[in-house]
């Protein structure tokens, strides 16, 4: 049975084979699963469509979610990059409003694909479906590209935490950009070495994030920094393609993000008991939903 | 290595909006409906530390109940479930504490659902990204891994059956 346990397998494991990292997850895949490939390629193929299928719907969807305290935001994004205002570039601009279409999705109870979790679920279709809409990578690169974002997310997860209530946003919005931001490099022809590059770039950029979603939602401030991971990503990605390399190696930072997060007291580790969920605001808005439930 | 497989951390399919406080918790209540065979009429909940804080905002209760009326991660009745187990004449209560002794994790619940003169008392906790696991049934410490992907007829069988010897037995 093969087992990648670091990153720094992984890139030996890549070198060794020959093979890209998405290769390399599928492979492990059907070792681990006894599914032929196919049958894995078919089943990540209904999970980049329930992803195009959110933002599809969230990026026309107006309407508020049901606290009151989300939605509406796709659609004012959308139209101003559609004018040709934004500053950021397409690659990135689109990638914030399929981000946004996304986890406003998620903040009304609307399907979409955890990637790794629910309340990061807006950053890996953002920069996917923007490189589909700017260079025209088809829709079976982007596939692909789930491959490896499941194998940087796998290595993550079994050194570390995905979860925001484990190990705060770092955790969650941190790892989900981490592996948009190795997905983007390999989907641009990057070296497995490149892609965990790009990763632990990426990762070092959202250390020590809290979670302090205001009334324990994944709405306040968890929509805005998956718009925002997606531009990190852009960076790191940017940054590994020109060659500059991350002086910490990947595994290391995952690492410093367990230790970070193990020190993070319960408060700012979703429940809501610290950061932006105790402001003056949050607080009026926490009180305001519990009166209404009862 | 908790997480084994892509669809571990590309998944599930779920309805939002949390993948530990609302999906991982449909599996828990989902493995239970498997366990006693079909809804429990009588439940009670206890939810931990992150989960007693902020399972109003998640929707974890909603996610509980519709897991033990036999919904699945995707299916876009959950956030009816209090609705739904009401028009089953489920009754259920909720109770929160801050620290499980027997789990140490922030997202742990500890069930305990009646179905006719079956009785079973489940420990469940999410471990993020959709990904659960069974650590108690009845006093026996047990480690049943469930992704939302699996069929967890299959998973429970084996318990269920035990089960079904005990209350014969009694």
């Amino acid at each position: 049975m093969m087992e990648i346990q670091s990153m720094k397998e992984l890139i030996e494991a890549c070198e060794r084979e020959k093979k890209s990292i998405s290769e390399m997850m599928l492979m492990v895949e059907a070792k681990k699963s006894g599914r032929d490939e196919d049958t894995i390629i078919r089943m990540m193929e209904e999970r980049l469509i329930k992803m195009k299928e959110a933002v599809d719907s969230g990026i026309k969807d107006a309407s508020t979610a049901p606290s009151g305290i989300s939605g509406g935001d796709a659609v004012k994004m959308s139209e101003y990059v559609r004018q040709g205002k934004s500053l950021s570039g397409d690659y990135i601009s689109n990638a914030m409003s399929f981000s946004l279409a996304t986890s406003e999705n998620n903040a009304r109870m609307g399907v979409i694909v955890a990637t790794p979790t629910a309340g990061a679920a807006g950053i890996l279709p953002g920069v996917l479906f923007s490189l589909h809409k700017n260079d025209g990578t088809p829709y079976k690169e982007l596939v692909k590209g789930l491959f490896t974002a499941s194998m940087l997310g796998l290595v993550i997860a079994n050194r570390s935490f995905i979860s925001g209530a484990a190990g705060g946003c770092q955790a969650e919005v941190g790892s989900a950009t981490a592996m948009a931001a190795g997905t983007i490099v390999e989907l641009k022809g990057g070296t497995p070495q490149q892609v965990v590059n790009a990763t632990a770039i990426a990762m070092k950029s959202l250390l020590g994030l809290v979670c302090d979603p205001v009334g324990g939602l994944v709405e306040v401030p968890c929509i805005k920094r998956n718009v925002i991971g997606t531009s990190i990503a852009f960076s790191a990605a940017d940054m590994s393609l020109a060659g500059v390399e991350s002086r910490i190696p990947c595994d290391e930072v995952i690492e410093a993000m367990y230790k970070v997060g193990k020190d993070m007291p319960r408060t700012l580790r979703e429940t809501a008991l610290g950061g932006l969920a105790m402001t003056e605001t949050g607080k009026e808005v926490k009180e305001r939903l519990f009166c209404r439930k009862s | 290595m908790e997480f084994q497989s892509c669809f571990d951390i590309i998944g599930p399919i779920m309805v939002g909006p949390s993948s530990s406080h609302t999906a991982g918790v449909v599996s828990i209540g989902k493995f239970i409906y498997e366990l006693l065979g079909d809804y429990p009429q009588e439940t009670n909940i206890v939810f931990y530390d992150s989960f007693a804080e902020t399972y109003q905002g998640h929707g974890t209760d909603k996610a509980l109940l519709g897991g033990l009326l036999g919904m699945n991660t995707d299916d876009s009745q959950i956030k009816y479930a209090l609705e739904k187990a009401k028009e089953c004449g489920m009754q259920y209560q909720f109770e929160f504490e801050n620290i499980c002794e027997y789990m140490d994790h922030p997202n742990t619940t500890i069930v305990t659902a009646k179905r006719d003169d079956h009785v079973v008392t489940v420990g469940g906790v999410s471990l993020g990204g959709g990904l659960s696991k069974i650590f108690m049934i009845d006093d026996e410490m047990v480690s049943i891994r469930l992704s939302a992907g699996d069929d967890f007829s299959i998973l429970a069988k084996p318990y269920q059956r035990k089960e079904k010897v005990l209350v014969k037995a009694i």
